[in-house]
């Protein structure tokens, strides 16, 4: 069912109203009516040459919780996804909303030009003043967590190591993805030393983002170019059998499913990529299926939250992070059964919509809070931000605890 | 020149390197768990429970979160005789006594008597200590109102419902909400009315139902968990009482704390209260789901949604591994027992070709019933017999592993259970639950026997 258009699906519901019920959003906001009015009932108004119903589809934060309950295989979210792109291409959104939108949805064009002035552009980013004007005049909410630059990009650390590549017997391809190179290089650094300490030469080819922020803010044709541009790059590895493996699942969903679907990209390159592609845990627990992960982990004491983000979750794999992460030896793992942060992606940090965003994440941060761990671990960039800012508890990647594991932090 | 990483596997896209098809990549399997079970309906949950709590690594895929979400929450034993005539059976142990010596490939006489008594024992333990109570035994059959009004035979009720017992004759009044859908108290006061039952109804109207521009059940059940709720709609409630002895809410009082809500209205109002199930999502089917979650994780296991099944690896006479669909590929799950509960025609596990011919969707297994659709249906819509296509499924052996023609088994380590086996005409019959609940213990007991035998 998985592989039909997604308009096609639409016949499929059935109406029982499951996914409103599941909805994190409509459950916290009349903003959004829910998932099946928006997704398969409305998508029947939405036509060429048809006026488009509202403005409320706008509210659909992505996180795929519908598609996931749906029993009968409707794609609410991607409908969702395309129905606000159509009001893109309509002229439904200010000028105003759209320069804010797609200022949030180019985190590379930002991390490019921030990084050059990184203090200056930090103490803007976390200037409160600075936050008054871009709140008011931009819509990005003033309390919204934005991230800091880093002083070093993940590229400059990784082709300025000193440190001897492993010989070279395996070879893998390292998709950062633009938070990785801008923000937290750190994710990057523990990414490449477990796959290095796992005997593989890591290979980092020039990329570029995803397109998913784009995506999901109806900037369809943005998006199309950011796509072409990383399968043009990125196709030959996956020709010569290289994995491209990643650490930030929303781009990882990005090249294998999203990106293809919503832009009816479906030429061989695409699915040559896309059957190449693997988040990092999904990578290292099929080398285990082989008997080829490491086993020597050696102890981590502590007690760590683990929250899959909902774009892992739509990977439909099960959890592979939380079963690396009930490997290491001392570590006691929480599993967050809550749906979602609210930050989903560029949703959150939209004056309109960061209340929402918080209110949606409540039932994570209170369940944060009262298993009074110190640490949270989180697949997802935006995730971890919003979870730090909402609980002051610092998050990392999963990844970084494996290094810790493996002793190659 | 360097060895490049090889992917984990491909299947059916040929060769590595050659085009891929959509799903052709095959991700990690990870360790095997010792029992795989396909679909979380009633039975699929049963049956994980009973073998996790027997000791297994379970875990339960399904498509979407199952269909508890559509359920009343009762379990219906059987309400009908196969006839299809007569009055609503009261006393369902005799007449499961008459079914199984009648109709020995029924489902019910696979499991015994005994073992259906074991199984709703089981449940009511299990809802008991999770402080929602099932009211109830083999030996009679509720008769509760639904949303329509009309008499429901059930076996086991939630001590929410079993106030609506319309046995007793006392009056009734039934209450709605403006602004919720698809529940009419009128409607089903004028019903029950009808059938000698004093009832009257009334549609209550409160600002705190109109916080939310929609009302459905999930909502008003998270309503009903405040105690200012609560109050307001008692204090509305109390002038309109009249003679009523009891009053009849749609099924909403309370997702997690059903019992506590209803205890407390009844204070508040100084009359029994209790639920009526509506449409769905139904909120006691999502108590159920809720309950039967929670001991399968308790016991050690999973249920993982969003997953599935599309594809399963067989070789040696033994189901080696099932495929669920994934982002751009399959993820395989290897299993020592695989439990098939995936439900028939209206559950999606058996679908049905243009030319009416019935197709088991994830093996291709057999499929016991009409073999084009000129025989799906009996000239007569309301006949009473029912319509053989209804009654369509699986044919099992006694350990409910799907058989051939010949009565042979076809997969030595493949097991079914629920809506999916043959020779009964659930819906018709009222047993649906019963044979849900029965068979999947059945199941998962015995499944979990086999995979002890097989590690000891």
């Amino acid at each position: 069912m998985n592989t039909w258009p997604v308009e096609l699906t639409l016949d499929n519901c059935i109406k029982c109203t499951i996914c409103v019920t599941a909805c994190p959003v409509a459950a916290v906001t009349d903003r959004f009516p829910g998932p099946k009015y928006e997704g398969p009932q409305g998508a029947r108004f939405r036509h060429a040459g048809q006026p488009a119903p509202d403005l409320s589809v706008d509210y659909c934060s992505g996180c795929r919780v519908c598609n996931m309950v749906c029993p009968t295989g409707v794609k609410i979210a991607e409908i969702n996804a395309r129905a606000r792109a159509f009001m893109v291409e309509r002229g439904r959104f200010s000028r105003r909303t759209r320069l804010r939108n797609n200022l949030l949805a180019r985190p590379e064009t930002l991390g490019r030009w921030g990084h050059r002035v990184a203090p200056l552009a930090n103490a803007l980013l976390h200037n409160r003043w600075a936050r008054l004007v871009a709140h008011v005049v931009l819509g990005i909410d003033r309390r919204a967590p934005l991230p800091t630059l880093a002083g070093e990009r993940f590229t400059a650390w990784f082709r300025g190591r000193a440190a001897p590549l492993p010989a070279g017997e395996r070879r893998v391809v390292y998709f950062h993805g633009c938070s990785t190179e801008y923000y937290e290089p750190r994710v990057g650094r523990a990414a490449v030393r477990v796959l290095e300490a796992n005997g593989f030469e890591v290979i980092v080819p020039p990329q570029g983002c995803c397109g998913l922020p784009l995506l999901s803010n109806g900037e369809f044709g943005a998006a199309r170019a950011y796509y072409r541009e990383n399968v043009r790059r990125l196709v030959e590895y996956a020709r010569q059998g290289y994995a491209i493996v990643g650490t930030s699942t929303s781009c990882t969903l990005t090249l294998k499913e999203e990106a293809p679907e919503l832009l009816d990209i479906h030429d061989d390159d695409a699915r040559l990529l896309a059957a190449h592609t693997f988040d990092l845990s999904e990578f290292l627990l099929a080398l285990d299926d082989r008997g080829e992960l490491r086993a020597d982990m050696g102890p981590v004491p502590g007690t760590v939250l683990y929250h899959a983000p909902c774009q892992y979750r739509a990977h439909r794999l099960g959890a592979p992070s939380l079963e690396l992460l009930r490997r290491i030896p001392e570590l006691d793992v929480i599993e967050s059964r809550a749906d979602c942060c609210g930050i989903a992606g560029t949703y959150g940090f939209k004056r309109e919509k960061y209340e929402i965003a918080m209110r949606v994440g409540r039932p994570l941060f209170d369940h944060v809070r009262e298993s009074g761990v110190s640490l949270v671990a989180c697949d997802s960039e935006t995730c971890r931000w919003q979870i730090v800012h909402a609980t002051g508890v610092q998050a990392v990647h999963p990844v970084e605890l494996l290094a810790k594991a493996y002793g190659v932090e | 020149m360097r060895d490049r990483f090889p992917l984990p596997s491909t299947c059916e896209g040929g060769e590595e390197g050659d085009q891929v098809s959509h799903n052709g990549t095959v991700t990690y399997t990870g360790p095997a768990v010792d029992v795989l079970i396909m679909g979380a309906g009633l039975a699929g949950l049963v049956a994980a429970w009973q073998a996790a709590a027997g000791g297994c690594r379970v875990r339960v895929v399904a498509r979407g979160p199952g269909t508890l979400f559509w359920h009343a929450g009762c379990v219906d034993l059987l309400g009908y005789e196969a006839s299809g005539a007569g009055e609503p059976i009261a006393a369902p142990a005799d007449a499961l006594r008459r079914l199984i010596q009648d109709e020995p490939s029924h489902p019910y006489a696979r499991v015994g008597l005994e073992g259906v008594e074991a199984a709703l024992r089981a449940l009511q333990e299990l809802c008991e200590a999770a402080g929602y109570p099932l009211r109830g035994d083999v030996n009679r059959n509720w008769l509760l109102p639904s949303a329509a009004g009309a008499f429901r035979p059930t076996c086991l009720a939630p001590e929410t419902m079993v106030a609506g017992d319309l046995a007793r004759r006392d009056p009734l009044l039934i209450v709605g909400f403006e602004g919720m859908l698809d529940f009419y108290p009128e409607l089903v006061a004028d019903n029950l009315a009808e059938q000698e039952r004093p009832a009257r109804s009334v549609r209550l109207d409160l600002p705190a139902l109109r916080e939310r521009r929609l009302l459905t059940p999930v909502t008003l059940a998270r309503l009903f968990e405040r105690a200012d709720f609560r109050r307001d709609v008692a204090e509305a409630l109390r002038p309109k009482l009249g003679r009523a002895a009891r009053v009849g809410f749609p099924a909403v009082l309370g997702l997690d704390r059903a019992l506590e809500v209803k205890r407390d209205l009844e204070t508040r109002l100084g009359r029994e209260v209790f639920e009526i199930p509506a449409l769905p999502p139904s909120v006691p089917g999502m108590r159920l789901h809720a309950i039967l979650v929670e001991a399968i994780r308790r016991a050690g296991g999973e249920v993982l949604t969003g997953m599935e099944v599309v594809r399963a690896d067989v070789a040696d006479g033994r189901v080696e591994a099932v495929f669920t669909e994934a982002a751009a590929r399959l993820k395989p799950h290897r299993a020592h027992a695989f439990v098939l509960a995936t439900g028939g025609l209206l559950g999606g596990g058996i679908v049905a070709d243009a030319e009416g011919r019935l197709r088991e969707v994830v093996l291709d297994l057999p499929v016991q019933g009409p073999e084009e659709r000129l025989q799906w249906f009996r000239q007569d819509f309301l006949a009473p017999e029912g319509h053989p296509v209804y009654a369509a499924g699986l044919a099992v052996d006694g350990h409910f592993r799907p058989v051939d023609a010949g009565g042979a088994p076809i997969y030595a380590n493949l097991f079914a259970a629920g809506t999916i086996l043959a020779g009964e005409d659930y819906l018709r019959r009222r047993s649906l639950d019963g044979v849900a609940l029965a068979t999947g213990y059945a199941v998962g007991r015995r499944v979990a026997h086999i995979v002890r035998e097989a590690a000891a």
